[in-house]
């Protein structure tokens, strides 16, 4: 794979590596800022494959059938 | 205070005449109280000194009359100021009886420059006490007039003429020349210093476009020259000159009217930095004021009106604020009127209520049409605005969870953590663990003196229809960080996040071995990537090898971790119980025999993985029935010959192939770029048509040489057909493939393989065993040692754009994170 410059995850810019930049792998503490924004506001998301109903945070644990 | 009284010296008692007494009873009152004519008696009050003559000199070049001021510090830090204006008029008083019109100017007050009513009418004056406040100040103050061709001196020592005005020659030219020395009695400092002055004078020369103004230090010889045709317009470029603008021209609005004279430039750059400069009557405001007000409101109102119109915003939730707008924003605002006020404690902010109107609206009329002007540059201006909008929304939404859910109180952990007895960072591990029930599970696995385990769950959106994604969740990220004790950084306090806090110094990663397993796990990297790049850095963080495979053979039951072990397991069981006899009845067995199916599981292995691209029989029969190399390419007949002998070779395994053939043919194209042929043979793979491609770069890949190589090493089978001895049975076999078919075949009896796709599957003891128990145990170090690649990968598994993540996901989604 070709490699470019590090882009900053949140705008995008082009940013200096870490020896160089207290804020790597963002160009600032802002837009670190905004990256956590974006966790604890649940924005990254990637495209599942199986929907098991145990990993849904909605739903309660299965229940594993017994024999009765 | 009698020290600092008038002290006309005492060898020119004729002088202090009737016109000296008013002038002391006008001067005395600055002596007394140098404050409050310029600010203080030390760096501040000496520079004023300065400024004050200066500006006297850039009256003359606003009114159109000079066009250059030289400033020059001497040895002795006294200040020389030159200019080329009308010069200060000479000659009788009208008014003033018996005084000089050149005195009257050196020591009056100006009628404005009330101190009591703090009101002073200015043209350009810095404050409005003019010059005669510094001849008051000076020990001396020498002053040289170029008027109507001649030369006028006359010389004061504390504000008190020394001397009549005196004609000293004639001269061509016009202009003022004062030379002063502050008075050491009253100044707590004596030294001037270049840099203070030349930013003054920069301004100045910025705030009055095309007048050229030059200092000289003779003290050191520094010098500065100073001269903008471009005037604010050149002070905002001055002031991004270190940053990147996002539009090439400074955005300039100028106006005149009701005798109050607008000029703004403007100019956004990448920054996050508000640099707006503000000046009324080029006397620098960094309080503001009027001017500021009328400017912000007008700025924020355009801009949001633009954007509203272009739709640039939709998917803002609130407005953007003016502190959006002026983000990055360099600007000049420099208003001329007739009776500026200055207000604050320092008289640093316009006063003048008139002034916020004016300038607001003429704001709103000018920057709404240049923005309609310009939509290229508007576009961008209204974007950069829009990011910050949105910045500050996250930003603050991110400093409120953190806030609320105590993630910085660092009192309780979560409820959900199962943490372990031991106490010191370095001893302790923590798991975290995909799914309650693998939870529960590695709970009842662990050795809770040192293994703490924190089950986190991926959740499950159901976006629409037929596209399903996975995220953690606002309290999964809030859990993790609590239970790491390190805190995160949100906002502008360091001391928020304390890595070196972290609880565990081993951090394990345990999810399913499925792609939903490997994306919670990417998640989960690129978060300590992003927001704690320190604990990967250190090397805390590690990824479990939960086995993929359970094998029983007998009573013995074995876990491995992926396929490659498995084969391997199977392969020495196979040559456990059989042996390969030669023609020459020779013997291959034990290790020899391993290493040589071992070659064949992985010939097998990259003919596989070029089967998506080329028909894999195809290589196969290339390999094996023929020597051809790129060299032969060159030579159709020798390459053809090559062909026949591929195709002998199948006839006998894949007849199907060569009735394919018969129909489609195998075309011969020439291949220039080689001075080469190539070859495309068409067959049908499952049902679809391929084309295997065979020409140089193929011939001479690595991929190639590889399957060429391997063969090579099969010579050691001996001549077909092959005869196994399998325990006590006899074998036949016509093609390597076959031979180990056969053997392991005969392995896997009694052999019983469960593939563990989930860590649920597995029991507390099991998981223990294969996963958890530092003993047996394998982990992968996660390392950045390419952090930018890292980054890359991460951002285009969570990139905005759909297409390039979903095909990035399919090739890599179980490789993703190993690729660290």
């Amino acid at each position: 794979m070709t490699s470019t410059a590090p882009q900053c995850p949140s705008c995008r810019k082009e940013v200096l590596l870490p020896g160089e930049n207290s804020c790597f792998p963002f160009c600032s503490q802002r837009c670190r800022t905004i990256d956590l924004g974006k966790w604890l506001g649940g924005e990254y998301r990637i495209a599942a494959q199986s929907v098991d109903e145990d990993e849904d945070g909605d739903s309660p644990p299965p229940v594993r059938p017994t024999d009765a | 205070m009698d020290s600092t009284s008038p002290q006309p010296e005492a060898s020119k008692p004729a002088e202090y005449n009737a016109a000296s007494i008013t002038v002391l009873e006008g001067l005395e009152a600055v002596r007394k109280r140098p404050g409050m004519y310029i600010g203080d008696t030390f760096v501040r009050g000496l520079h004023h000194l300065v400024y004050e003559v200066v500006d006297n000199s850039v009256d003359e070049a606003l009114a159109g009359f000079a066009t250059q001021v030289n400033v020059l510090i001497h040895v002795d830090n006294s200040i020389t100021v030159i200019d080329d204006g009308r010069g200060i008029p000479v000659g009788p008083h009208p008014t003033v009886i018996g005084m000089d019109t050149l005195d009257v100017v050196m020591t009056k007050l100006h009628a404005g420059g009330k101190f009591e009513n703090s009101a002073y009418k200015v043209s350009g004056g810095l404050h409005g006490v003019g010059v005669s406040c510094v001849n008051a100040l000076s020990d001396w103050l020498h002053i040289e007039v170029q008027r109507n061709g001649k030369v006028y001196q006359q010389k004061y020592a504390r504000g008190v003429p020394q001397q009549q005005v005196a004609e000293i020659g004639v001269t061509d030219k016009r202009g003022t020349k004062v030379s002063f020395h502050p008075d050491p009695t009253i100044f707590e400092v004596k030294d001037y210093d270049f840099d203070t002055l030349s930013t003054r004078l920069r301004e100045l020369a910025f705030l009055n476009a095309g007048l050229h103004i030059t200092i000289n230090d003779e003290r050191t010889g520094k010098s500065h020259d100073f001269c903008f045709e471009g005037g604010i317009v050149s002070f905002v470029e001055y002031i991004n000159s270190a940053k990147t603008p996002i539009h090439d021209k400074p955005i300039a609005l100028k106006a005149d009217k009701d005798q109050i004279q607008v000029e703004i430039a403007m100019q956004w750059n990448e920054g996050y930095d508000e640099k707006i400069f503000t000046f009324a009557n080029n006397i620098n405001t960094p309080e503001g004021g009027t001017h500021l007000s009328g400017f912000k409101a007008a700025l924020t109102k355009s801009i949001n009106g633009y954007a509203e119109r272009s739709g640039a915003w939709k998917d803002i939730k609130e407005q953007p604020t003016g502190d959006d707008a002026r983000e990055g924003l360099a600007a000049v605002i420099s208003v001329k009127i007739p009776q500026p006020q200055f207000e604050g404690q320092t008289k640093q902010k316009l006063g003048n209520s008139e002034v916020k109107g004016l300038v607001e609206s003429i704001v709103n009329e000018r920057l709404q049409q240049w923005l309609d002007e310009n939509p290229q540059t508007a576009k961008k201006i209204v974007n950069k605005i829009g990011d910050a909008a949105r910045a500050r929304i996250a930003a603050r939404k991110a400093r409120e969870t953190v806030r609320r859910k105590g993630v910085l109180d660092g009192l309780s952990l979560p409820g959900k953590l199962a943490d372990c007895r031991e106490k010191d960072p370095a001893k302790s591990e923590l798991y975290i663990v995909e799914g309650d029930s693998a939870g529960g599970s590695a709970k009842q696995g662990r050795n809770a003196l040192f293994q703490a385990i924190l089950p986190l769950r991926g959740k499950i959106l159901n976006v629409e229809k037929a596209r399903i994604e996975k995220m953690l969740s606002s309290d999964a990220i809030v859990t993790l960080i609590t239970a790491l004790g390190t805190g995160v950084r949100a906002g502008n306090n360091t001391e928020d996040y304390k890595p070196d806090d972290i609880r565990y110094h081993r951090i394990i990663l345990m999810t399913d071995a499925d792609v939903d397993g490997s994306h919670i796990r990417t998640l989960l990297l690129t978060f300590f990537f992003r927001q704690m790049p320190e604990i990967i850095e250190r090397g805390y963080i590690y990824i479990a090898q939960p086995p993929l495979f359970k094998i029983t053979r007998g009573k013995k039951e074995l876990y491995v971790k992926d396929e490659e072990a498995r084969d391997q397991y199977l392969l020495n069981i196979a040559t456990e119980r059989t042996k390969l006899v030669r023609a020459d009845k020779s013997e291959v067995q034990g290790q020899e025999f391993k290493d040589l199916l071992s070659k064949v599981i992985k010939y097998e292995t990259r003919l596989e993985k070029m089967s998506l691209r080329k028909d894999h029989r195809v290589i196969d029969a290339l390999i094996q029935a023929t020597t051809l190399t790129a060299d032969l390419l060159k030579d159709d007949e020798a390459s053809a010959d090559q062909f026949d002998e591929m195709v002998k070779y199948l006839e006998g395994r894949h007849p199907e192939l060569v009735e394919w053939f018969a129909r489609n043919g195998t075309r011969r194209v020439p291949d220039p770029e080689h001075s080469a042929k190539k070859y495309i043979i068409a067959t049908e793979v499952n049902g679809a048509s391929r084309e295997t491609i065979i020409d140089v770069p193929f011939l001479t890949s690595p991929e190639f040489r590889e399957l060429v190589a391997l063969k090579a090493s099969f010579q050691a089978f001996g001549p077909a057909p092959y005869e196994l001895h399998i325990g006590d049975a006899l074998f036949t076999a016509t093609t390597y493939q076959e031979v180990l078919k056969l053997a392991l075949d005969d392995a896997q009896h009694g052999v019983t393989m469960q593939r563990y796709k989930g860590l649920g599957e597995m029991n507390p003891e099991q998981l223990r065993d294969t996963t958890m128990d530092p003993a047996v145990r394998t982990m992968m170090q996660v390392k950045v040692s390419d952090a930018v690649e890292a980054e890359r990968l991460f951002s285009l598994l969570m990139g905005d754009e759909v297409e390039p993540r979903r095909d990035f996901i399919e090739k890599f989604a179980l490789n993703a994170n190993l690729d660290l």
